[in-house]
Formats: structure tokens, sequence, C-alpha cells
């Protein structure tokens, strides 16, 4: 699956991001900043409904990790598109590497910072705002991974369906937000309209969230949450089948340099 | 190193290429010409793997390179047209990245990287971003990408637009010396002074074939005819053996010393040469002969030999 030649086009792709670290800063930053100012209504919303000693951190620093998780998807626009707008896609596939070897390698650097931010954002928010977990924080490695896997396909698909940059990043915002926020990033899901609690479970933040809850407030191991691990999945297989199914190393994509 | 034969390509309906047939030998630089949408672009990216053809086929060393494309892939190298390094990345990343993939390990990369852009020089801006450079070292990058790895096929579409007096001397000598190494080389340009420099057998792409393909000297001698023309204000003068054509008076049949024919005519009017304004002589060159085999209007290459002479 990682070929040489798979690897050597992800590390020019984690140079390029590199090279241009803002869009990742901002995925690390805001959201604990935004905690800030939204634990106090957490911290009451989960108190009063039984969680005596909650903080607050125990919903927004998920919440607020997943909801700019999903706008980190639009580094694709670096991954993918830029190299049209550069005009290295062609050579790039002139080379030796294979079409695999390419999209492997593009997906791998979006993965890691996805993972990475992620990680930064819960480990900060334990640092700042006391989040804390009572399961199992393999279970929540597990979770987090698959989440960003799914992230990842999505991206993929955005890079696959839409022509050009600005398409598969306005898509990807307002699909990933709209995703977020039916699962339960902004506020508990279960707080959300019925209708929206019905269509939360078409999102893939929905099960996220749902089982990053279960292990941080109730104790839930890796066994507590296959459901979740396997919708999750089914996400990760559907996102990568349209992709694939769409991917066209030919066409012409408009990226913005 | 290179066998194409009978490509054909169509875009929606409208055929650029009608059947390709073009070799190119190991060491041979060969100067792949054509009007602007002649195809050479679209032959260029169906040779180097970018673009499927509609029927014909493309060998690379004796290998289908459709069926074997790993194979032939690391054989090529390819310069687009438009340019393509990644402006974020420093000089020596771009380098590294494309050694790299050609397959080459860490330390041979490294040679390479520092050989190649000595040769082109840009060895004191290998840990510059690319996109400080100049137009010029940009071309120079994107050229030292296609053939850092020493390809034994590369393909290089107009490597030298947008380059200045010594990038683009810097770029030709590069590609003299890949040739006497022994890689193929397929070179556009519509500098056609490049071919001359580079002694490159032409190949002139013209309504979705290849017209000609032989050596400069030949093709030079073979579609390109000197010519002259003595201008006049007012009446234009008769002469036997000439004919008058607006403004100008020009030999019936094509003359093998143009400069020796105008002392001749001007001899035989004498004083009728009284109107004379200038004398246009036009030298065998790619320019006329290019022209000539894709059928356009000659522009004479003239040089105003006598002008104005006022009465």
């Amino acid at each position: 699956m990682l070929s040489r030649r798979s690897l050597i086009v992800a590390g020019t792709g984690a140079r390029l991001l590199l090279a241009d670290p803002a869009p990742m800063i901002v995925t690390i930053v805001l959201p604990l900043l935004f905690g800030a100012f939204l634990l106090p209504s957490s911290r009451a919303q989960l108190q009063q409904s039984g969680i005596v000693n909650a903080t607050g951190a125990e919903h927004v620093v998920p919440g607020l990790a997943v909801l700019f998780a999903f706008l980190g998807v639009s580094l694709v626009g670096t991954l993918f598109f830029r190299e049209h707008a550069w005009g290295t896609w062609d050579r790039l596939r002139a080379s030796s590497a294979s079409t695999a070897d390419i999209f492997v390698g593009k997906l791998l650097p979006l993965y890691v910072c996805l993972l990475a931010q992620l990680a930064v954002v819960f480990t900060a928010g334990a640092v700042m705002y006391g989040y804390r977990v009572t399961g199992s924080l393999l279970a929540l490695a597990v979770v987090l991974a698959l989440f960003v896997a799914v992230l990842v396909a999505f991206g993929a698909m955005l890079a696959a369906v839409f022509r050009t940059m600005d398409q598969a990043i306005v898509i990807g915002n307002v699909g990933g937000m709209a995703m977020a926020g039916l699962g339960g990033a902004l506020a508990p899901a279960s707080t959300l309209p019925a209708w929206a609690q019905a269509a939360a479970h078409a999102s893939p933040a929905y099960w996220t969230l749902d089982a990053i809850e279960d292990i941080t407030l109730h104790r839930a191991g890796l066994a507590d949450v296959t459901t979740a691990l396997a919708v999750l999945a089914g996400f990760l297989v559907l996102f990568s089948v349209v992709a694939l199914a769409r991917f066209r190393a030919e066409e012409t994509k408009v990226g913005t340099t | 190193m290179l066998e194409i034969r009978d490509l054909a390509k169509a875009y929606g309906g409208r055929p650029v290429l009608r059947g390709v047939d073009l070799d190119v030998g190991a060491g041979e630089i060969v100067g792949l010409l054509g009007p602007n949408g002649a195809g050479k672009s679209t032959l260029i990216s169906i040779a180097a793997g970018l673009r499927r053809a509609d029927r014909g086929s493309v060998r690379i060393a004796g290998r289908d390179a459709t069926r074997h494309r790993a194979q032939t892939a690391r054989l090529i190298g390819l310069a687009p047209q438009d340019l393509g390094i990644y402006p974020t990345l420093t000089v020596r990343q771009n380098l590294m990245f494309f050694a790299r993939l050609a397959g080459l390990g860490p330390s041979a990369a490294r040679r390479q990287v520092n050989s190649t852009a000595e040769a082109l020089g840009l060895a004191d801006r290998l840990n510059h971003r690319a996109d400080t450079l100049s137009g010029g070292q940009k071309r120079r990058l994107h050229t030292a990408m296609a053939v850092l790895h020493r390809p034994k096929l590369v393909f290089l579409d107009e490597p030298t637009v947008g380059a200045d007096v010594a990038s683009r001397a810097g770029i030709l000598d590069v590609v003299r010396q890949l040739a006497a190494e022994g890689t193929a080389v397929v070179y556009t340009t519509h500098y056609l002074t490049e071919l001359e420099h580079l002694g490159a057998t032409i190949a002139v792409l013209h309504a979705g074939r290849i017209a000609v393909r032989a050596p400069l000297a030949e093709v030079i001698a073979r579609f390109s005819a000197a010519g002259v023309a003595l201008r006049f204000t007012g009446e234009v003068p008769h002469l036997p053996g000439w004919r008058v054509d607006g403004e100008r008076l020009v030999p019936e049949a094509p003359v093998a010393d143009p400069v020796a024919a105008a002392a001749q005519a001007l001899v035989a009017l004498g004083t009728r040469a009284g109107g004379l304004a200038g004398v246009e002589i036009v030298r065998p060159s790619l320019e006329s002969a290019y022209l000539a085999i894709t059928g356009q209007t000659a522009v004479a290459q003239t040089e105003e030999v006598v002008d104005a002479l006022a009465a």
C-alpha cells in the first residue's frame, strides 16, 4: 500500500503543507480560543443533565476539535489542486510514480496533519480546560484515528469530484460544518430539534462524538464503541469508493497558486 | 529509443493528430516544429503517458509505453510547455523530489542535484525558495527537473520561453550534453535558430501528420530557396526573366545567388533603375523552409541591401 514512491510524494506533500502552515495553525488555535467562550454554557448544560462535576471541557474540547478538523480537510486544496495551478501535476504524472502512488502519497500528509491537529487540541484542552476521560484512552485513539481516515476519504472525494479548488473548499467547508453541527459539535445532539437529531445519524461527526462522549463520561472502552466504529468504517468505505470511482488523473483541475 | 506509429487523437470530434509516425534515436535531437495548435504538445503528452491516443502506439526503448508504463516512465524526463515548479519549496527540494522519484538513492540524488544545478547556473540558488528566482532561473529549474536523472528520452516543450539570453544558452548547452551522452531529445520551439545551434533533425507536424523529417541542412536545401526583389517607386521597369509584382520586380525562376542576380539585373536596367527604392535579399533559412512546408505566406527575412536611393 505504501510504496517507496508514495512515501516520497508524501514527504514533499508534507513540505508543501509546512511551507504554508497558516491553515493548520488556525484549526488548532481557534478551537482552543473558542473553548474559553463556550465552556461556561457547556458546563451548565452538562451539570443540568446530571454530570455534577462537569467542567464543560467534556463536550467543548471534542466538539470543537471535530468541528475544526472538518475545516482542515481544505488542505486537499494545497495537496491536489495547487499542483495544477503550479504546473507540477503533469510532470508528477509523467514521473515513475503511479497514479496510486500519487493518490496515496497526497493523502498521507493530510492524515498525519489532521491526526496531529486532533492530538494537539485534545492535549491542550486537557491542560487548559481540564479535559479528562473516564474510559479507555486506547478507545479514544482508535475512534480519532478512524474519524481522521473518514475525513481524509471525504477530502479525497472532494478532490475527485470537483473540478476547481474553490468548489471543493466551499462544498467541503459547508458540508463539513453541516456534518459537524448535526453531529453535536456545537451543541449536544440531544438538544437539537427532532428533525436534526434524526438527520444526525447521517453524519460521521455524530458517531465520532457519540463514541467520545461515552469514553469521556461513561467509562467506555473499545468494546463499547464498536457500533460507532462500524458506522465510521462504513463512511470510510462510502467516501473512498466515490473518490476512487470518480478520480481521473488526466482531468485538468483549476487551482490557485 | 522512441517509436511512434500511426498516432491519432481528436478532441471533441476535431482531429489534431491524424496518424503520426516519428522515430527518435539515442543521442538524436529532433526539433518538432508546427504552427500553434498543430498538436505538438498533444503528441508529447501522449508519448510521455499523460494522455491516451485514439489510435496508434508509442514504444520507448522497445517497450510498449502503455502496457509497460512503470518501466518506461523511469526512462523519460519531461519539461512541459507551462512552467512547473513548486514555488514554496527550495530549488534543492524541487530537484531532490524528482531525482528521488526517478529512483535515485539519497546520495546519488544529491550528487545529480548539485551537478545539474552547476550546469544550469543554479548552484548558488539551491537553498532559495523557487518563487524568489527570476523568470530565467525558473525556466532553468524547470528544465533541470526534467534532466537531472539523466533520462534516456527527454521531452522539452518550448523550454526557453521567457528565458533570458544566458538562461537560453545554458539550457541549450545542457541539451547538447545530454544528446552527447546518448539521450534522445524531442525539442519543440518557435525560436528556429535554437535548432540550428543544436544541429537538430527537423520534424514538421502539419495537418496532423509529420510532413517532413530530415536533417536540418537537407530541409533548408529542399524547401528554402534564395530570393531577391527590386523595389521601385513609381513605374516598375520591365526586364526579361523578371516579372512585376506590385511595386517590385522579382525573378520568374528561383535564383541560386540572389546578390549576383540583383547586380546583373541592375546592370541590365541601367538608367531605367532610376526609380529603385530598395533591394531585398532572401537567404535560404529554416524559417523560410518551415513556412514553405506548412504552406504559409513567406514573410521574407530580408536584408535591405540598398535602401531609398533618392532620385
